[in-house]
């Protein structure tokens, strides 16, 4: 195990701070009262510092996020913070133990944020299907509004309908609007027209709540933690074929390798390593031998061909079929689709039906080809990341397990012969669907704070 | 200038406004890029469809060309210059063909469908998709008017953005997500709403289409015909498609200044009333059991006999629907021929209204605009209700005075509201005066007209200023020039004959005028001119069958004071107005031409400074605003006082009619248009309803001198207290002020 020093769930003890006496115990709303007395440009300032970079997945710099903004003197537009609090990404389950153990240090957050681009105004627009996060969060809104340490914002929990497309930033905004959740085209940015048409900044909940011990200690004293470029603590949300997967609060750099065996126990059952998913299912996958040798930040995994992502961490081992971690990628995806632009919403589904034939055994060489060429015309051509996520995915598979590919082509089915170890890690489409019936759905859709 | 940019495409320089759409920088340089979901009119670009893909230099990743604007120093690669560009539109095309079911064998879009264009162009000769196609099924209907096949829809959400975003009728929506997205109606219910038929036009493939159109003629054997709308004041500008002799459809010939290219579902779909059964086909006169057919000889003896016979005491009912040209003969031959000087006509409009006149999309650029009136702007002229809602989108403020204004108005207070903006210490007359960016509009009846509004806008100062202007909405398309074409005519004096020896009736909307049929009890002898047999029956002696704006050659002037060209889509099945009464006035002794243009030449010499057929062109231009000369005074037709129930729970309602965009006799004989017709059903204010114990959806009674109509109540929040609101159509003979009680 790490001795890593805990950022984001400091002073936890490895349980929840759900009560506000015992979160201010652990020195809670030191964060807050400092920054009430520092002026937005100083906050702004310490972010800067601390280099902290964007927790949703594009790693974009937060104090320079915010520094887009314009002043309310050059836009008299109401400004707004929203948080992005959707977390959909298969593999990554971080947001939700934020919200369940250290809900306060995420408010705390937030009101600092909302401070630093001079907003009064706060969205936190959450999964739908995070009921009890929904719930300690309203639980947690109250008290301190209890003590009115709200001051003069408003914040407002809006709870998702269940799309992953909602967790992209214009297409939640228009979400929020109360349109359709599609993604917008950008320029403009979301700083400059976003909620509204007005000045927002849209953040991740991880990062909203580690603004929160960056004013506590210290932009420059957060950017000695972690790696160069990667500076700081990431909780890493660990899941597949370990003997202990789960949320794991680690810094910047720490090898994959020692996540794997060390912090997650080696893998299960056993078995032997055969390839990691390292950020998310968008992210490119890496054969167990890159895997030994990465360390877990933006430069080592891009200079590896992949992204650290939303650092969801999915470990798979020698059973795991890789055509059907493709079909179940895409079905994903296909599923996920907004149907705005047309080589996503086209080229999502084809994708998945090529898979699926060759899954089956009915493939031929060529279908392999058209895979490889119908990803690359989905790649780049659309709207949003997300069609792009599905052909870059799946191209990775075959680049790297190409054989396996081959294999099914040629020896007219799976080699796996249906013990694939994937139940249970990344689930197909219609499993999904068997869960979220509208028994997860419960109101109160939104509630203000 | 300074504001010009200067990029490059495909290797071409290209100088530019600043903010220019790159997809018409480059149609600028003659380079096409080519796009389905990009359609300006319908608000900033989506970037949907992805056709439109393009390299810039400088940019990683290809670019949707329609949401890029021209920056100095661009370097734009399309596909014909940029492999990537090339493969990546290649991709897209792949991709919308995917599901596409290419039954265009059958589809009315093939041989005019940009799918199938760009597909021929840039697409591939054969499909990679070995897969069975998403399949629905089709056509559903989306209404009477309009069929959906959701297996050719590309979903370029033009349609749904036209509902949400300019028509804002919010009816079309997009349903589910990814693949399985598709158009639909919110509720599944019938897509009900002024303007749904431009959703056919703006849809790029067969998907959308017209049911009156549905496999009616291939593109290769049909013809269009460039004319004006004549069923509202507007006139918008049309493309008539014939084929065989008969329409077939309309559809918008985009004029900027005035539609905007969008057009209304009276206008688009109501030319099958053309063929009505009951249309007169030859003319009619009265014998000893009703009416009868005669040749043309006989009855233009008869026409001559009763002419002669009222001694000109002649009255000429005028429907403000003839062209300017019919207008003017009827008065050379009645006026000049007859000495006949006497016309009624619905509306006063005036001409002191072309000092403040301006093209009606400068309302799109308005910052404030007052509608004064009790009528709906859709009601009057549908298309300036769209002008209004984007001026509204655009920030401006929309204040309405009338009976359902934002300001309230008792029932035909209209007029005085409108006195008072002019007068010196009205807060929002001050407003108008102050800004450069002001529109007014009338729309309503009475009130003393054109000539009343004209005054305010001169009161206002809004002469001076290009950015203001005024527009008074006639209930009738040509109500302008038909006036000042009857004016032309002659230069006596009117006056009025008792008792009346004729009444000469031009037209279907004086012919089923209640006020012109009391006119007629007075009359000696009628002659109607008339398209269909119903108006024709019971107090006509002699019948003369109309043609439809459709099927004439001439001009009319539209509310903004616009002289546009009307030119003949079919010919029809009766001489036209013009033939027979040239003959009569040579029978007068008086000349004129049967050829329209001829017509025009001379009235023109006499009201439109000499102005040439030719000159109007296909999209005719807004003369220039003349000098403001005040119209004559003419008082106010009856003074306005407010009609509130004081202390008794029901007392009367003062009764407000409206006639409803999609009614007259041209609507009522089309049976696909039935649904979008008024429900029967009484609008009552939220006070004068819960006095009574009325709520929405009760039966109601509505009783005046010893007549009564039963009909569903509609409460009506935006409605002054004191009135009752229904439709003309629904109100049968009640009079000025009924009682309403619950049935
Ligand atoms: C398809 C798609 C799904 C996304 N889902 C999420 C999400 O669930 N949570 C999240 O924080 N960011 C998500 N993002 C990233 C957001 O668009 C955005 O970059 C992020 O919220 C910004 O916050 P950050 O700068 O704090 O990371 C998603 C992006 C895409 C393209
Ligand atoms: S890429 Fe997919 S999810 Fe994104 S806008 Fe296009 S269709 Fe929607
Ligand atoms: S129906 Fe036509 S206009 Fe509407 S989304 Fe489909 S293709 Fe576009
Ligand atoms: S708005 Fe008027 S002129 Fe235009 S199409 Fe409709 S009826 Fe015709
Ligand atoms: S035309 Fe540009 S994306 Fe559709």
């Amino acid at each position: 195990m790490s001795s890593a020093p805990e950022i984001v769930f400091a002073g936890t003890d490895g349980g929840a701070l759900t009560e506000l006496a015992a979160y201010e115990a652990v020195g809670g709303l030191t964060a807050l009262r400092r920054a009430r007395e520092m002026t937005p440009a100083q906050i702004v300032a310490e972010l800067e510092a601390s280099q902290l970079r964007g927790r949703g997945g594009a790693f974009f710099p937060t104090g320079r996020k915010w520094s887009f903004l314009p002043k309310p003197e050059q836009n008299p537009r109401p400004h707004y913070l929203v948080v992005n609090a959707d977390e959909s990404e298969p593999g990554t389950f971080k947001d939700r133990e934020i919200m369940l153990r250290v809900p306060f240090r995420f408010l705390e957050g937030c009101l600092v944020a909302a401070r630093a681009i001079e907003s009064t105004r706060v969205f936190v627009y959450i999964r739908g299907e995070y009921l009890r996060e929904f719930e300690v969060l309203v639980s947690a809104l109250e008290q301190l509004r209890a003590r009115n340490l709200l001051g003069d914002v408003t914040i407002v929990l809006h709870r998702g309908a269940g799309a992953y497309i909602c967790g992209e930033e214009t297409a939640l905004l228009e979400s929020l609007e109360g349109e359709r959740g599609q993604p917008r085209t950008k320029p403009p940015f979301p700083a400059i027209a976003g909620l509204y048409a007005s000045p927002t900044a849209v953040n991740n909940v991880e990062s909203i709540t580690t603004v929160t011990p960056i004013i506590e200690m210290g932009g420059a004293e957060y950017a000695k933690l972690g790696v160069e470029d990667s500076t700081g603590t990431r909780v890493f949300s660990l899941s597949g074929n370990v003997v202990r997967p789960g949320n794991y609060e680690l810094p910047h750099g720490y090898p994959l390798r020692d996540l794997i065996y060390e912090v997650g126990g080696g893998i299960a059952d056993g078995r032997t390593l055969k390839a990691v998913i390292p950020g998310g299912s968008s992210t490119p996958i890496l054969t167990a031998s890159e895997a030994e040798k990465v360390t877990l930040d933006f430069d080592s995994l891009s200079q590896a061909g992949t992204a650290i992502g939303s650092a969801a961490v999915i470990v798979l081992d020698d059973r795991c079929c890789m055509v059907q971690l493709g079909v179940r990628v895409s079905q994903f995806y296909e599923h996920e689709s907004c149907g705005k632009c047309t080589p996503c919403r086209v080229g999502t589904r084809w994708l998945t039906q090529i898979l699926k034939k060759i899954e089956a055994g009915h493939g031929t060489h060529a279908d392999l080809d058209l895979l490889l060429d119908v990803g690359d015309h989905v790649n780049g051509t659309c709207l949003c990341p997300l069609g792009d996520s599905d052909a870059i995915a799946v191209a990775s598979y075959v680049a790297k397990f190409r054989e396996e590919f081959l294999q099914h082509i040629e020896d007219g089915g799976c080699p796996f012969h249906g013990t694939s170890s994937l139940d249970g890690i990344v689930a197909p489409t219609d499993v999904h669907e068997a869960h979220a019936g509208g028994a997860e759905i419960h109101r109160p859709l939104e509630v203000v704070g | 200038m300074s504001d010009l940019v200067k990029l490059t495409i495909d290797d071409r320089e290209v100088e530019v406004a600043k903010g220019t759409g790159l997809v018409e920088t480059a149609a600028a340089a003659g380079i096409e890029i080519p796009v389905f979901c990009y359609e300006p009119r319908l608000g900033p670009a989506v970037g949907a469809c992805r056709m439109c893909l393009v390299e810039v230099e400088g940019m990683p990743k290809l670019q949707a060309g329609c949401t890029l604007t021209a920056q100095d120093g661009m370097v734009v690669h399309t596909a014909s210059t940029s492999a990537r560009a090339a493969e990546g539109q290649k991709g897209t095309l792949e991709f919308i063909l995917v599901n596409h079911p290419l039954d265009c064998p059958v589809c009315d879009k093939g041989g005019e469908c940009p799918l199938q264009d760009l597909t021929f162009r840039y697409g591939p000769g054969s499909t990679r998709m070995t897969f069975p196609k998403l399949t629905f099924d089709k056509p559903i209907p989306v209404s009477p008017l309009i069929a959906l096949d959701r297996e050719r829809c590309i979903l370029c959400y033009r349609c749904t953005r036209f509902s949400s975003d300019v028509a804002e009728d919010e009816q079309l929506i997009a349903r589910n997500r990814g693949a399985y997205s598709m158009i639909a109606t919110f509720g599944d219910e019938p897509y009900r709403a002024p303007f749904s038929g431009n959703v056919i036009e703006l849809c790029p493939v067969g998907a959308l289409t017209s049911t009156q159109y549905r496999f009616e003629a291939r593109p290769w054997e049909i013809q269009d015909v460039p004319t004006v709308c004549g069923l509202c004041p507007a006139g918008c500008n049309i493309r008539a498609t014939t084929r065989e002799g008969l329409v077939k459809r309309v559809q918008s010939r985009n004029h900027p200044e005035v539609d905007g290219g969008w057009l209304c579902d009276k206008g688009r779909f109501t030319f099958p009333h053309l063929r009505s059964d009951d249309r007169v086909r030859e003319p009619l006169v009265r014998g000893t059991v009703g009416l009868e057919p005669v040749s043309w000889d006989a009855a233009l003896d008869r026409a001559e006999e009763l002419l002669r016979g009222a001694q000109g005491k002649i009255v000429t009912a005028l429907s403000g629907s003839e062209t300017t040209e019919i207008a003017y003969g009827l008065g050379v031959l009645l006026r000049r021929g007859l000495g006949a000087h006497s016309a009624v006509l619905d509306e006063s409009t005036s001409a002191a209204l072309d000092a403040c006149r301006a093209p009606l999309s400068t309302i799109g650029a308005a910052e404030l605009v007052v509608v004064v009136g009790d009528d709906e702007v859709v009601d009057r002229a549908p298309i300036v209700d769209l002008w209004l809602r984007k001026a509204r989108r655009a920030g401006a403020e929309i204040v309405t005075i009338g009976a359902r204004g934002s300001v309230p108005a008792p029932v035909g207070g209209a007029a005085e509201a409108l006195r008072d903006l002019a007068a010196a210490d009205s807060e929002l007359g001050g407003r108008l005066r102050a800004s450069d960016r002001a529109i007014l509009v009338w729309s309503g009846s009475g009130g003393g007209g054109g000539a009343r509004l004209a005054e305010a806008a001169h009161a206002l100062g809004f002469e001076g200023k290009p950015g203001c202007a005024v527009f008074h909405l006639p209930a009738r398309a040509n109500a302008r020039g038909v006036a000042e074409a009857w004016a032309a005519a002659a230069d006596a004096d009117e006056a009025d004959p008792e008792p009346i020896g004729l009444l000469v009736v031009s037209g279907d909307e004086a012919a089923g005028d209640p006020s012109v049929r009391a006119l007629a009890e007075r009359a000696s002898t009628v002659i109607a001119i008339t398209m269909f047999h119903s108006l024709a029956v019971g107090w006509a002696d002699l019948v003369l069958p109309a043609t439809a704006s459709l099927e004439r050659e001439g001009t009319a002037m539209n509310l903004e004071g616009r002289v546009q060209r009307l030119r003949r889509a079919v010919t029809p099945p009766v001489p036209d107005e013009l033939a027979w009464l040239s003959k009569l006035a040579e029978r007068f002794g008086v000349a004129l031409s049967p050829h329209a243009a001829v017509v025009f030449e001379e009235l023109s010499g006499r009201i439109y400074g000499g102005l040439l057929l030719e000159q109007l062109g296909e999209h005719a231009g807004l003369p220039a605003r003349r000098p403001y000369e005040a119209p004559e005074p003419t008082p106010l037709a009856h003074s306005p006082e407010a009609n509130v129930p004081e202390d008794h729970f029901v007392g009367t309602l003062r009764l407000l009619r409206y006639t409803p965009l999609f009614s007259g006799h041209q609507v009522e004989r089309v049976p696909e248009l039935q649904f979008q017709r008024p429900e029967r059903e009484v609008a009552l204010s939220t006070v004068d309803a819960d006095r009574r114990g009325i709520a929405t959806g009760d039966l109601v009674s509505l009783r005046s001198n010893g007549t009564s109509v039963e009909l569903r109540a509609r409460v009506d929040a935006r409605l002054v207290e004191g009135v009752a609101r229904l439709a003309d159509e629904h109100a049968a003979h009640l009079h000025a002020d009924v009682e309403v009680v619950k049935a």
